[in-house]
């Protein structure tokens, strides 16, 4: 019963362990189910970078509105530092009590071509915020954002 | 069966947890982050990292080959070698060799300038010297180096001592500060460091370049009234003079974010100062233009858009050469530009290499009035000429 139990738990658990604070690599085949619309709200891919200034302001943002708005709001966390760096990145996600967050890190180590893919209109720097919406719309908006910004664009 | 799965939730947690222990040591490929340079004689140097390690390699058959390398700090410790940051090499009017590195400290964000010399060749190298005079742990890092006319060693760098001071005591700053110091006695020691300007961008490299009359000049990102991203451009004077930055591009992109795009400079003999930087204004945008600092750049070209980057510059003579990565879905394009008339015009942008692996940002050489360029991929270092022999 314990057996059963245990690897029941298992499988249960470790996707969760595998994505929310521990980075998942995201690589160039990964990125359309990233963007493909969800099926009720938004989707927010908070992107950010370990050499950033402005990020940790802007996913404190980001995790208010996901917050206040639970069922609406799906909010990933997308590192464009390569997944080599897991360690640090990981460590920066609980720093900014994002660890609860589904959390992604690129699996390249040059980020441009992800950048590209995630977004055409966007030069790589960050924070960047992609807001996807269930009809199909996107938004991608670069640079810390008031929660009143944030507001305006939902 | 409760305290069971809470005792299996805690065991998962703690294995989730021992595997995100920072600084734990993972072997991994060097990063991207080389810098390459032709010395007098022609041959080509390339300092990368790995393990801990600044290693220097070289090339006596235009980056075919590459020499077994050397490692130039004898006692590994962390290097920032990724996106803008990078080791650099310069050479001394003797044959002297100069590296340069940032050093990540333990808190985020932080970093030392370290420097080491070989006066024989390569061979070997002295024990890494900590630049800056400020030992605090804050940020010293994107270390710029260069030689100037009179074989000073100079190296400049971002600096957030003025942040920090405002910081504590409740006052706003925007940005970091960029410090910069020199050496006389062939980098065997700085002198105290002085301030460049204050409100730089805190994560783009700074270019370097020298200038006819052999001073080292710097252009970098900026930061202007309310998060304007625009660029300055300063001398950096070794004679006690105060440094006077002005500002050099007026796209008046505003933004508080990390562009993570520093700027490409070259100077002619004739003094034109060619330049190449990133803005986002409009939709990502790289630029080349003449500087005159305090007004706005002259004759500007649009170089790419929309997935180009990492632009670099060369000049020599009349001849100016622009190169930048170009991505999209499939990888990555080396795109290449050249004027023969002094950046007035330039041919039609070239595509002279691809690459469907990650890559570094390029950097143009000259190697007896030839350009070549550097581009770091993940499939390895590769020198690519400029135009056919």
């Amino acid at each position: 019963m314990h057996r059963i139990l245990l690897a029941a738990l298992l499988v249960l658990a470790l996707p969760a362990f595998a994505h929310a604070g521990t980075p998942a690599p995201l690589s160039a085949g990964d990125v359309p189910a990233l963007l493909k619309p969800p099926t009720r709200g938004v989707r927010i891919l908070a992107v950010w970078a370990l050499d950033c200034a402005y990020c940790e302001a802007n996913m404190q943002v980001l995790a208010q509105l996901q917050r206040a708005h639970p069922r609406e709001v799906e909010l990933i966390t997308v590192a464009t530092d390569s997944i080599a760096q897991h360690a640090p990145i990981a460590a920066g996600l609980k720093a900014m009590r994002m660890d609860g967050y589904p959390a992604r890190a690129y699996a390249e180590a040059s980020p441009e071509r992800l950048d590209f893919l995630i977004d055409p209109n966007w030069g790589g720097e960050t924070p960047r915020t992609e807001i996807i919406h269930a009809d199909g719309r996107r938004q991608g908006i670069s640079g810390e954002l008031t929660a009143a910004q944030l507001q305006k664009l939902l | 069966m409760r305290t069971f799965t809470l005792l299996l939730l805690c065991l998962l947690s703690s294995v989730a947890l021992a595997h995100d222990t920072p600084g734990m040591k993972m072997p991994r490929e060097p990063a991207l982050g080389a810098s390459a340079a032709f010395d007098a004689h022609g041959r080509l140097w390339v300092v990368d990292a790995a393990d801990g390690h600044v290693r220097l390699r070289h090339s006596d058959d235009l980056g075919k080959t590459l020499s077994m390398p050397v490692d130039v700090n004898a006692v590994a410790e962390p290097i920032y070698d990724e996106g803008e940051n990078r080791p650099k090499i310069a050479f001394g009017p003797r044959g002297e060799l100069y590296v340069s590195w940032s050093q990540p400290r333990v808190k985020p964000w932080t970093g030392f300038v370290r420097f080491a010399r070989s006066l024989d060749g390569g061979a070997h190298f002295s024990t890494p010297i900590t630049v800056h005079h400020d030992r605090a742990e804050i940020t010293h890092r994107f270390d710029a180096l260069a030689v100037d006319g009179q074989g000073r060693v100079v190296v400049a760098w971002i600096d957030k001592r003025d942040m920090e001071a405002a910081q504590a005591h409740g006052k706003p700053y925007l940005g970091a500060a960029v410090y910069y110091s020199w050496s006389d006695d062939a980098g065997r020691s700085f002198v105290p460091e002085r301030k460049l300007m204050d409100n730089s961008c805190e994560c783009c490299r700074i270019a370097l370049a020298r200038t006819p009359q052999g001073e080292a000049a710097a252009f970098f990102r900026g930061v202007y009234g309310d998060n304007i991203r625009d660029h300055a451009f300063a001398l950096l004077p070794t004679n006690g003079d105060a440094p006077n930055a002005e500002r050099a591009t007026f796209d008046d992109w505003r933004i508080a974010a990390c562009p993570h795009h520093g700027p490409g400079l070259a100077i002619g003999t004739d003094g034109v100062r060619h330049a190449v930087w990133y803005e986002a204004k409009h939709g990502p945008a790289i630029w080349y233009g003449q500087l005159d600092p305090g007004q706005p750049p002259r004759h500007v070209l649009k170089l790419g858009g929309p997935g180009a980057s990492h632009a670099d510059v060369a000049v020599y003579g009349k001849t100016v050469w622009v190169a930048w990565n170009q991505v999209d879905a499939q990888g990555y394009t080396l795109m290449l530009r050249r004027s023969g008339d002094d950046g007035l015009h330039f041919d039609a942008p070239r595509a002279v290499a691809s690459s469907s692996a990650a890559v570094g940002s390029p950097q143009l050489l000259l190697r007896q009035g030839r350009a070549f360029v550097a581009w770091n991929t993940a499939a390895g270092f590769r020198l690519i000429p400029a135009e056919a022999p």
